[in-house]
């Protein structure tokens, strides 16, 4: 009964499931007592949120001061870190979004991880604009309303402004989105629950009964969320962008950045999806539902959008020459030659060449190779925007201002307490919500799973015709 | 009715658009206000730029929506090999500007005029790339290079249908075909860039703009995809495509309303960041297209995002004929023009003023004034420039005429619908969430 699927399509689902081994399969983690490498792990994501709450006491009580940042160089660690986590955010929503409009049946497997990752990762960026005020008990000064202080209006001119509205918008809407997901998988927790577990989780799935009219307002909100979700996605990181663009500093004054930085946001969001799957299937058993098709397909993705943003750095490069403008050649001269050339050779072999590797499918397919391959973009990303950011400021105008900037264990404590805040949150949304969408993993059974399609079937059928012909018992 | 046969009539019919087209052409050349005969030339490349990308693109189209595995276009996807094949007929359309450059029969190009580069230090620092070897063999060989991938699609798309044994051989063609739709998108992405820099960015030969090539491409593939609706609903018409239905149509639609959000994305984020960041020698792409093309400054706008936007946003709209015939030639129309302002305002600055400098001899020192004149110049309404003339609009019927014609005529070479590929009962039963998969063709007009 595989429909109208082409058997070239491999199956998404392996391992022959039923509906209720898929739910028995994915709900189990959340019921069982977490394993030993769970809990390992979790100590130490504690650990490094703790890290990170000292980092930020210590930034808040000794100052600004004790980061390395000088007058040259006012933006280093903090905003390439924000940058890098908004970055890694924009997956969850391409995922369940985007892949959701494109109709592609592989998002299923991995859209709930991606989203939760999304919300983690917006709530580490929304960290260091914060941090990085200083004085963070000012921080509503950012909120545009009638104040005593003047009163004194925000700047409705600047796009750090902007990202303020952007990101919250975004963060509610993806926020929504996840949680509209999961309610119908609450309600199947819920269902194989008792006592005080059963309250809360009927509590989290607001009552739903999983009736025809449920489904059908589910279907039309998922809907309405992924068209509005998908502008969001591109109008956030464009705005980030829009936070280099609109200067008129050389190598951030270009018009490519806003579909660029979109492209190596996608990039880097795959990367960290990656990470965090291989590393989620292994540990909670779910290579039936993350299957090797999956992670190929991811590969894909990571090959393609690490393509765009070399097409991007090489017409960056190129264009700069071309403009006959000297400091925008400069620029470009200062990141190949200058100081942090080391950052421009790791963003370019990062980002541009080591993906390359993913023309072979083999490779595609190699859980370590993938593995050592999103960690390898993670970084090259985080490159890209320490190159963007500090080697662009380190040489200005003026020779005299020029400078160098690295970065104090604080900033660097900063960066490694987001790690840690990003998987504490991450390690307690496996224990308590479902990791892979089970409604609609089971929607894709019938059409997905290894049982109905695939070429294995379409030969074992071709082979039964062929069988049947020779014999002459064929009826048709 | 799986083969298709090109009627004489319309044969007939197109020749004599193509007739028409050429004598507009010639007119062009006689009919001008503007020096050095740039009505005409600027109109034979904006229509020969215009339709050999749509001809790129819709191998863009093939080979993209194969890598991605996609099965509802296969049953159409003759139509797209045909167009991609148009690339051969636009190779040799380039063929006169390449020509003209070296015999300066034009002066389209600011930095083909060796004088004028070597007066000019921008130009001259741009001249490892803006010239005339650059440009000629920049054109043939890449141009060549994605005529071989169109062509091999072609050839393994045809095979598949004679040899192609399914799920016996382990669907041998499609899986080159799909090797080959990977390999040509980075060659793709990486070479389209080079040649739109060359052929459209370069008329306006001092400014630059990183964004520039892929907001010209979001306005190809447009184009394109408004095209092969409206070949598709012609074809339908005549009989054909009856697997073709209203889902089919309605997907098509969701490309033409998504690329024209995205290209109105490309263009505010051009357009945003260049008037934020006020630099003059940025600005003055804008600041010269607003002042003395606002016409078609605003028209872009409307046709390419304004109205496809509201028509296309309803479903139903991309399911019914009415709607989206409407919005297709719209837009069709709209991204034609979107090219001719991309052209026209640079190429008659560059011929006033190779013009203003034949006249004043080789002296050079009226720099200052020229200056003036550049920064903030006012121009009397030309025909041809701040709108398209009837001639303008001849040219393109006559272009999209021989358009049609190549295309038809190699419909008739392959079967329509591909045989042996392994997507083709995907495509055959294609439906779009809520609607059922319908039998009747989105014929619901009647």
């Amino acid at each position: 009964m595989s429909g109208h699927i082409s058997p070239i399509r491999e199956p998404l689902i392996t391992g022959a499931k039923t509906y209720h081994q898929i739910t028995e399969d994915i709900c189990g983690p959340t019921e069982r007592m977490p394993s030993r490498a769970w809990m390992i792990t979790f100590v130490l994501a504690v650990l490094g949120l703790a890290f990170y709450i000292f980092c930020v006491t210590w930034t808040i009580w000794v100052g600004i001061g004790s980061w390395n940042l000088n007058r040259t160089i006012g933006w280093g660690w903090d905003i390439t870190n924000f940058v890098w986590w908004v970055g890694i955010g924009h997956a969850g929503t391409l995922i369940s979004a985007i892949l959701l409009l494109f109709r592609q049946k592989w998002r299923t497997g991995v859209n709930r991880a991606a989203e939760a990752m999304t919300i983690f990762a917006v709530i580490c960026a929304g960290q260091f604009p914060l941090i990085h005020m200083g004085r963070l008990w000012l921080g509503f000064f950012i909120f545009p309303y009638p104040n005593t202080r003047g009163p004194l209006w925000v700047n409705f001119n600047s796009p750090l402004l902007w990202d303020v509205f952007a990101i919250s918008t975004y963060f509610t809407v993806s926020l929504l989105f996840w949680y509209t997901g999961l309610v119908p998988d609450f309600a199947t927790v819920r269902d194989r629950a008792s006592g005080i577990r059963r309250k809360v989780y009927d509590f989290l799935a607001f009552g739903w009964t999983g009736s025809a009219k449920h489904w059908q307002r589910w279907e039309s909100l998922s809907l309405i969320l992924a068209g509005l979700s998908t502008p969001l996605v591109l109008s956030v990181h464009t705005i980030v962008s829009f936070d280099f663009a609109t200067s008129v500093i050389p190598g951030w004054h270009t018009t490519i950045f806003p579909p660029y930085f979109v492209a190596g946001a996608i990039f880097s969001g795959f990367a960290m999806v990656q990470t965090l799957m291989i590393i989620t299937r292994k540990v909670l058993h779910l290579e039936d539902y993350i299957t090797l098709e999956h992670i190929d397909s991811m590969n894909k993705v990571i090959l393609a959008t690490g393509t765009i943003v070399g097409v991007a750095y090489l017409t960056e490069l190129f264009i700069s020459w071309y403009s006959g403008y000297i400091y925008e050649q400069f620029a470009f001269y200062n990141r190949l030659m200058g100081p942090y050339w080391w950052s421009y050779v790791g963003m370019m072999s990062c980002n541009v060449l080591s993906p390359q590797i993913f023309w072979s499918k083999k490779l595609r397919q190699n859980i370590v190779v993938t593995f050592a391959m999103s960690i390898f973009v993670n970084i090259g990303m985080w490159f890209e925007r320490f190159v963007i950011i500090a080697s662009t400021l380190a040489r200005d105008y003026l020779p005299s201002a020029w400078s160098y900037y690295s970065a104090t264990w604080v900033e660097i404590g900063l960066f490694i307490g987001t790690l840690g805040l990003f998987s504490t949150c991450y390690l307690i949304f496996t224990r308590v919500a479902p990791v892979v969408a089970v409604a609609e993993i089971k929607s894709i059974l019938k059409n997905a799973g290894d049982q109905y399609v695939g070429m294995k079937n379409a030969h074992k059928e071709h082979a039964h015709a062929e069988v049947e012909a020779k014999s002459g018992h064929d009826h048709h | 009715m799986n083969a298709f046969t090109f009627e004489s009539k319309h044969k007939t019919f197109l020749i004599g658009a193509m007739i028409l087209g050429l004598v507009c052409l010639v007119l062009s050349y006689f009919m001008d206000s503007e020096p050095m005969h740039v009505r005409f030339w600027s109109n034979y490349l904006h229509n020969t730029v215009f339709f050999t990308g749509i001809g790129f693109i819709s191998m863009f189209i093939i080979a993209a929506f194969t890598t991605a595995w996609a099965g509802w276009f296969v049953g159409m996807k003759r139509v797209w090999e045909a167009m991609s094949l148009f690339l051969i007929p636009g190779l040799i359309l380039f063929i006169p500007i390449i020509i003209g450059m070296w015999g300066h029969w034009h002066h389209l190009y600011h930095w083909a005029d060796a004088e004028a580069v070597a007066a000019d230090p921008i130009l001259k620092g741009k001249a490892s790339f803006l010239n005339k070897g650059w440009y000629t063999f920049g054109t043939l060989i890449i141009v060549g290079t994605w005529i071989y991938f169109a062509w091999k699609n072609r050839q393994i798309s045809i095979a598949e249908d004679e040899e192609g044994e399914g799920v016996a051989d382990n669907y041998a063609h499609h899986r080159r075909l799909r090797v080959y739709a990977a390999i040509f998108l980075p060659i793709a992405g990486f070479s389209s860039a080079a040649m739109i820099w060359q052929w459209v960015m370069s008329i306006d030969a001092h400014w630059y703009s990183t964004l520039f090539a892929w907001y010209s491409s979001a306005s190809l593939f447009i184009a394109a995809m408004a095209l092969t609706i409206l070949l598709l609903v012609y074809l339908k018409n005549q009989g054909h495509f009856a697997h073709i239905t209203s889902n089919h149509f309605h997907d098509m639609g969701k490309f033409v309303f998504a690329i024209s959000i995205f290209w109105t994305y490309m263009w505010f984020s051009q357009y945003m960041l260049i008037w934020y960041a006020n630099v003059g020698e940025e600005t003055i792409y804008f600041r010269h297209r607003f002042d003395n093309y606002r016409a078609l400054f605003f028209a872009n706008l409307i046709m390419n995002f304004v109205l496809p936007f509201f028509i296309l946003l309803r479903n139903d709209n991309k399911r019914k004929y009415g709607p989206l015939v409407f919005a297709s030639v719209l837009v069709f129309i709209g991204h034609w023009v979107d090219y001719f302002l991309m052209i026209k305002p640079g190429a008659r600055l560059t011929a006033i003023e190779a013009a203003a400098h034949h006249a004043h001899g080789h002296g050079g020192h009226d720099h200052a004034e020229h200056a003036a004149e550049v920064v903030r110049p006012v121009f009397d309404f030309a025909m041809g420039f701040n709108i398209p003339g009837l001639l303008e609009i001849g040219i393109m019927i006559g272009f999209l005429a021989g358009f049609l014609y190549f295309v038809l005529n190699q419909l008739t070479k392959a079967s329509l619908v591909p045989q042996n590929d392994p997507y083709i009962d995907e495509a055959l039963h294609h439906e779009v969430w809520p609607y059922p998969a319908s039998e009747d063709g989105g014929n619901h007009h009647h």
